[in-house]
């Protein structure tokens, strides 16, 4: 355990490779004295950065300020306690809603297009947020809702519920993630699925993370996300399986 | 020179009665302020957000990219990102400086680890070594009370530790690769970086 405790330090200095960084956020994320470290060490490092302090060119301010016009500010986080956060606010509408009116309005839409599906993922994702990650956005999750390709495919599932997967085809990761999943009796458990080919005649169908029911849910696919066309949710006996027994939602990718 | 130095105070905290606040915790203080106005979509105070913070930003992506082209691009994009979340900063997660250098040393850290910038990179700085990573640190350092102070601080650890600090943070570079630079095993590296950032911490009296 004291092994997993001791990255706090490089995880702040953003000094983990994926597959540590991985590990590490899932342990962060049920370890409050490592979210506290976390939340020191942030701190220090900024302190750190006063060392490096160095004007920027005089042009960049003028340049920000134009970039920053045409982007619209997400609306705040809801609290974290809030179970009915509705994932009605991860649609598009609050994204897209900027109408056109004049050339300026024009301008600053087709700069909303840009960046619509970046915003759409990230809000996607923050509205499915059940903990508030103890730095800003986990650094996982940015570089999958930076990513060119990616893309949220929100689902309903056949036992009620609704879940959501974030995926991104050229960085090989998907996340799944869903505020009601709904409750199982104990001898069963949900379990995520990568599959090759289609839904109807699938070429490869490869075994992912379990998932608990009747508690809000996060988890990275650890499957061949890259090679594959579509995502799956099943009902398993507890412990999983190697091959699916009730899909309850898929998605093609 | 004119860029405003804004150290990291203990940010957000409701005001507390007694003597006026103090220049760090009064700057704190603004920076909070600013976002929240910034959050309200007040492009102006946004631009005095920038005003207060870019030197850090622009400074800390500088440090780790060491192309000027690359930093102002990557900053410009930090600044992008602190607008879009503004709405999102919460003073009890920590301060408005806190937040955004990690931000914008996490920002540099991935555009130096993509890969055409990784084989520049290795070519051009690994074979220098961390006592050159170092001294690249000390350089152009201003006589400012608060950067004596971080130096202070810095020169309060072990050496190894420092150069474990430096190597990660301003190099950019991942723990694997901090700990083949000074030929020792990971872990021995893990613990130097956060006995570092401890000591740092603890030197510095800073609070979450």
């Amino acid at each position: 355990m004291s092994e997993i405790h001791g990255a706090t330090g490089s995880y702040v200095l953003n000094a983990l490779d994926a597959d540590e960084l991985e590990e590490f956020e899932a342990h962060l994320a049920v370890c409050p004295t490592c979210s506290r470290e976390v939340v020191e060490f942030c701190e220090t490092a900024a302190e750190l950065s006063l060392l490096a302090s160095a004007p920027p060119p005089p042009a960049l301010k003028a340049s920000v300020m134009s970039a920053i016009s045409g982007v619209r500010v997400l609306p705040p986080d809801v609290p974290a306690d809030d179970q009915t956060a509705p994932v009605e606010e991860a649609e598009p509408q609050p994204v897209a809603v900027a109408a056109p009116v004049d050339e300026l309005a024009l301008r600053r839409q087709r700069r909303l297009t840009r960046v619509l599906s970046l915003a759409v993922a990230a809000a996607l994702v923050v509205a499915l947020a059940q903990r508030e990650p103890p730095v800003a956005t986990s650094t996982l999750e940015t570089e999958l809702l930076n990513a060119a390709d990616v893309k949220g495919y929100t689902i309903e599932l056949a036992d009620g519920g609704e879940a959501t997967f974030v995926a991104s085809k050229s960085l090989g990761r998907a996340l799944f993630s869903s505020g009601d999943l709904p409750a199982l009796p104990a001898d069963q458990t949900y379990q995520l699925w990568t599959v090759a080919g289609s839904l109807e005649d699938p070429s490869r169908v490869t075994p992912d993370n379990i998932v608990s029911g009747g508690a809000p849910a996060k988890s990275w696919l650890r499957g061949p996300v890259a090679e594959s066309d579509a995502l799956a949710i099943s009902v398993e006996q507890a412990g999983g399986s190697t091959r699916p027994t009730t899909i309850v939602g898929a998605t093609v990718l | 020179m004119n860029i405003s130095v804004v150290p990291a105070g203990s940010g957000g905290e409701a005001p507390r009665p007694g003597p006026a606040p103090t220049g760090r915790e009064a700057d704190a203080a603004r920076l909070v302020e600013l976002m929240a106005r910034s959050a309200r979509g007040h492009e102006d105070a946004f631009a005095e957000l920038y005003d207060l913070t870019s030197g850090r930003v622009y400074g800390t992506v500088l440090r780790v990219l060491r192309s000027a082209d690359h930093a102002a691009e990557v900053t410009q994009e930090v600044y992008v990102e602190v607008w879009r979340q503004a709405a999102r900063y919460a003073p009890e997660k920590g301060s408005v400086l806190g937040w955004m250098t990690t931000m914008a040393h996490r920002r540099a850290v991935d555009r130096v680890r993509s890969v055409s910038s990784e084989v520049a990179r290795d070519e051009r700085y690994a074979v220098t070594g961390a006592d050159r990573e170092v001294d690249h640190v000390w350089e152009g350092v201003e006589q400012r009370l608060d950067v004596e102070r971080v130096r202070k601080g810095m020169t309060s650890l072990t050496a190894i530790q420092r150069e474990a600090l430096t190597l990660a943070y301003f190099g950019g570079y991942t723990q694997s690769q901090v700990a083949s630079l000074l030929k020792l095993p990971l872990g021995t590296v893990k613990t130097r970086i956060r006995d570092g950032l401890i000591g740092l911490r603890d030197a510095l009296g800073v609070e979450a």
